[in-house]
């Protein structure tokens, strides 16, 4: 068999199919570069981290002084991977900052106000958040409710919930609650630890598992996946789940980290972890992506926001800069996305099939 | 020689990259005539249509029409000169009312910002009336089927009275009358005075309205054809350069005479209550006009439709899909009929796209996909139905319509379906591949599978099939056995209300 398809394939290099022409020129590792989407934003924050240092050694090893740079990571990047997913399926999650504002009083509010054991509370917090996902995917599968839509509701909701539930701040003062942040693991941060760890699991469960590629298909092309036998209703109710309980394990490690049940400090964070996801290459269109991407993309904008403040750039121009380098991150992508579609052009020109579509697309050909 | 109202080609050529995909040294094509245009895919057919459209800039040559240059004007410059395309993907605006897509870009009255919508409608309904088309120009054209999208992209083209008209495959979404009745406007067409160029993959239909039929291959003008010499061997034989295999005898489904899959009083909305059976080796074709409900009986035994009433049987078993996973898990496959929107994932590797329907059977303990297998598995498909690529890994995107049909194809050859359901397998894909797609249902066919082919192409029904059902409306009006197969009496079945008309 093996022999087989090594031969099917020589062969294609008469046939129809065989339309290597049109990439002639292009040096093989440019286009390996150009081929992923993650190329961008990895330099883009390579290049951050060589600056930063370079003015300020310390800035890998103390960040901002109160903000373990690994910890922003963490709260930024976990969320950036429920998002992800749920991007990956063609939808989108705008709910999550609230939602974490608001598991941020209520897991203080459960422990402290309630009496709940911290392990107690800590698994209904993300119960909490995994049902709410389970809520958006209801009116999204079921009644055809925009995603957009649905997650908006409770953005605008879970933003008033949290000061309905606790008006004043709750001070934690549970150790164990307090550990998730402050204990470190051979001198990591708790909170890293399940940081990676959730990495690593959604790294896996994306690339290696079939219900992980069946998102892909969901988000590439959804009635072709429906047609193809695949639950789409399951695998869109899956992402939304998963966004939600990112959302609950962030609203834990903030409680911890600000040892308090206050939410200010994550407002706006639902557009950080899609501006995270998209210039980390994951396409709102769905179907495209890696967690890679997306995780570089929300350490890009750590590496940002706490490397302005370790070299004391004016609080007042940080979002300026901020906005400055990923106008530059995005560009990088739109070119080499302009770059690809443009020999694919080429590829399916001569492939010849199909008048509109190919022609126009090939009407960018110079 | 030029005559001015004609339109000529000189020494157009068109490159990409190192390819020459159009060479052409002189064409003339004159007024009050119909020019069929052939070839496979990738002989150039489309780019040529293209440089004569304005959406192609030839690297060398000129273009005239009525003795004017089109020079690199684009498709503006190529409007102004009286060509009007109607391509076979439809840039039509799905969220737009049919009558806004059929004037979109003209102004039916002399206001000038506002939108006169009774004179909009009013000259929508002519140009609808122009073609037969019965609807409602108030309807959403994404509420529309494939077919009558294809009939208002033919309307618009034609209310823009064009001098050069350009039916780029107009008839693989219609059924016989819809595209008899299409044949009447480019003769019509050219009976006025005008050009028309018909690009066509069913050569019968070509040959029938052609008055010269002209053959590309590899981007070369291979023959000028009148009709006597236009025989389909010989436009076969140009087309490929060599002459195709004859078709071999059907050998009849063996032995087993169960059937594999039966329905009986099945209904939906819009179907039935019909009966219908298919032995397992067994070929069944469904024929019908556009409307008359083929997609929808496919989409019901899929499960894609709900069913309200009758049964369905699987091998003997009872088999009631709620969803395309119950059918897929109980052992059956479609592959439908928009490959665009129903089949690819266009933008992912070909390996995706072949391991899609059987990615649970193939991972580990039903749960891990282990890269290797996945690639083995894909291979597999990719050679079994013969889908010529560099690699698994390109996208999809790259390959040529026939052989991202194959691949959908062998996306559910390997799920090893008992009942295979086909929805116009050979829609947009040319001569050679459709000889090979034939070849993977005879071999589908042998191993066991039955099929339940739809299809607008009664020569393709024809020659394929042990058994035609003919559906109007929903409902089986006729069944025919191989024996007794005549295009006559079938089209007359599918289409008693339209002879009269």
């Amino acid at each position: 068999m093996a022999a087989d398809s090594s031969e099917s394939v020589a062969a294609a290099t008469d046939g129809e199919g065989a339309t290597a022409t049109g990439e002639v020129g292009v040096p093989p590792l440019l286009r390996r570069l150009a081929d992923s989407p993650e190329i961008g934003i990895i330099a883009a924050l390579i290049v951050a981290v060589i600056v930063f240092t370079s003015i300020n050694p310390l800035f890998l090893s103390v960040s901002d002084l109160q903000n373990p740079l690994g910890v922003d990571l963490a709260g930024f990047g976990i969320l950036a991977v429920g998002e992800s997913i749920v991007i990956m399926t063609g939808g989108i999650d705008l709910s999550v900052g609230s939602l974490t504002a608001f598991f941020v009083v209520g897991s203080a509010w459960l422990n402290v106000s309630e009496h709940i054991p911290v392990g107690f509370a800590f698994a209904l917090t993300i119960l909490a958040g995994a049902l709410w996902g389970l809520w958006h995917a209801f009116w999204i599968t079921r009644f055809g409710v925009a995603p957009f839509v649905i997650t908006l509701v409770t953005f605008i909701f879970a933003a008033g919930a949290d000061e309905a539930l606790a008006p004043n701040p709750i001070t934690i003062s549970s150790p164990p609650f307090l550990a998730l942040v402050g204990s470190t693991v051979a001198g990591v941060p708790i909170a890293v630890v399940v940081f990676v760890a959730i990495v690593l699991a959604a790294w896996f469960f994306l690339e290696r598992t079939y219900v992980g590629r069946e998102i892909y298909a969901v988000g590439g092309n959804k009635e072709a996946a429906r047609l193809a036998g695949i639950p789409t209703a399951r695998r869109i109710t899956l992402a939304y789940v998963v966004s939600g309980s990112c959302a609950a394990v962030v609203g834990l490690i903030e409680a911890s980290r600000i040892t308090s049940g206050t939410a200010d400090s994550v407002s706006g964070w639902e557009l950080i972890a899609i501006a995270a996801a998209v210039i980390g290459g994951v396409s709102l269109i769905g179907g495209q992506g890696r967690i890679v991407g997306a995780v570089a993309g929300a350490a890009l904008l750590v590496a940002l926001t706490d490397g302005l403040v370790t070299i004391n750039v004016n609080a007042y121009y940080q979002p300026m800069v901020v906005g400055v380098v990923l106008f530059f991150a995005v560009i990088l992508d739109a070119a080499r996305t302009r770059f690809r579609a443009r020999s694919a052009a080429r590829t399916v020109l001569e492939a010849g099939k199909g008048a509109g579509g190919n022609l126009a697309a090939a009407r960018g050909d110079p | 020689m030029d005559t001015g109202g004609d339109l000529v080609l000189t020494g157009v050529r068109k490159l990409y990259g190192p390819a020459v995909v159009l060479d052409v040294d002189h064409v003339v094509l004159r007024r009050a005539e119909v020019v069929g245009l052939v070839g496979e895919n990738g002989a150039g057919k489309s780019t040529m249509m293209g440089v004569v459209a304005g959406s192609v800039t030839p690297d060398a040559g000129t273009v005239s029409i009525a003795g004017q240059m089109l020079d690199s004007g684009g498709t503006l410059r190529a409007q102004e000169l009286g060509v009007a395309m109607v391509s076979q993907e439809f840039p039509l605006v799905g969220q737009l009312s049919v009558a806004e897509n059929l004037l979109l870009g003209r102004r039916p009255s002399e206001r000038r910002f506002l939108v006169d919508r009774r004179a909009t409608y009013s000259a929508a309904a002519e140009l609808l009336d122009a073609v037969g088309l019965r609807v409602n120009p108030r309807r959403r054209v994404d509420s529309l089927s494939v077919a009558q999208r294809q009939l208002i992209e033919i309307a618009k083209a034609l209310g823009r009275r064009p001098l050069v008209l350009i039916l780029d495959e107009p008839t693989s979404a219609l059924g016989p009358a819809e595209s008899e009745r299409l044949l009447g406007f480019a003769r019509r067409h050219a009976a006025g005075g005008g050009i028309v160029i018909f690009v066509g993959h069913r050569l019968a239909e070509v040959r029938a309205v052609a008055d010269r039929v002209l053959v590309l291959r590899n981007g070369r003008l291979i023959s000028d054809l009148t009709p006597t010499e236009a025989t389909e061997q010989r436009i076969i034989r140009d087309m490929v350069g060599k002459d195709l295999l004859p078709e071999g005898e059907l050998s009849e489904p063996e032995g087993d005479p169960g059937f594999a899959f039966a329905a009986t009083a099945l209904e939906a909305p819009g179907l039935g209550p019909l009966d219908l059976a298919v032995r397992r080796g067994e070929i069944v074709g469904v024929a019908g006009l556009m409307g008359s409900g083929r997609s929808r009986l496919l989409h019901v035994v899929m499960g894609a439709l709900a069913s309200t009433g009758g049964e369905m049987r699987l091998d003997g078993a009872r088999y009631r899909p709620h969803t395309p996973t119950d059918a897929a898990t109980a052992g059956v496959g479609l592959v439908p009929e928009d490959r665009k929107t129903q089949a690819l994932l266009v933008d992912a590797p070909i390996r995706w796209n072949v391991t899609l329907a059987i990615l649970r059977r193939i991972s580990w303990r039903h749960l891990l996909l282990t890269p290797r297998r996945e690639r083995g598995e894909a291979a597999a498909i990719v050679n079994l139905a013969r889908v010529r690529c560099r690699s698994a890994e390109q996208p999809a995107r790259a390959l040529s319509g026939g052989n991202q049909q194959r691949m959908i194809f062998g996306r559910w050859m390997a799920t090893k379906p008992r009942l295979l359901l086909l929805d116009e397998p050979t829609r947009g894909v040319d001569v050679g591949a459709k000889a090979e797609i034939y070849k993977l249902i005879e071999e589908a066919r042998k191993e066991g599978m039955a099929i339940l082919v739809a299809s607008s192409e009664l020569e393709e029904l024809m020659g394929i099939c042990h058994r035609i059902v003919v559906l109007r409306r929903g409902r089986v009006t006729a069944e025919f056995d191989r024996s007794d197969f005549s295009k006559e009496r079938i089209i007359a079945a599918a289409a008693i209300d339209l002879v009269a008309a």
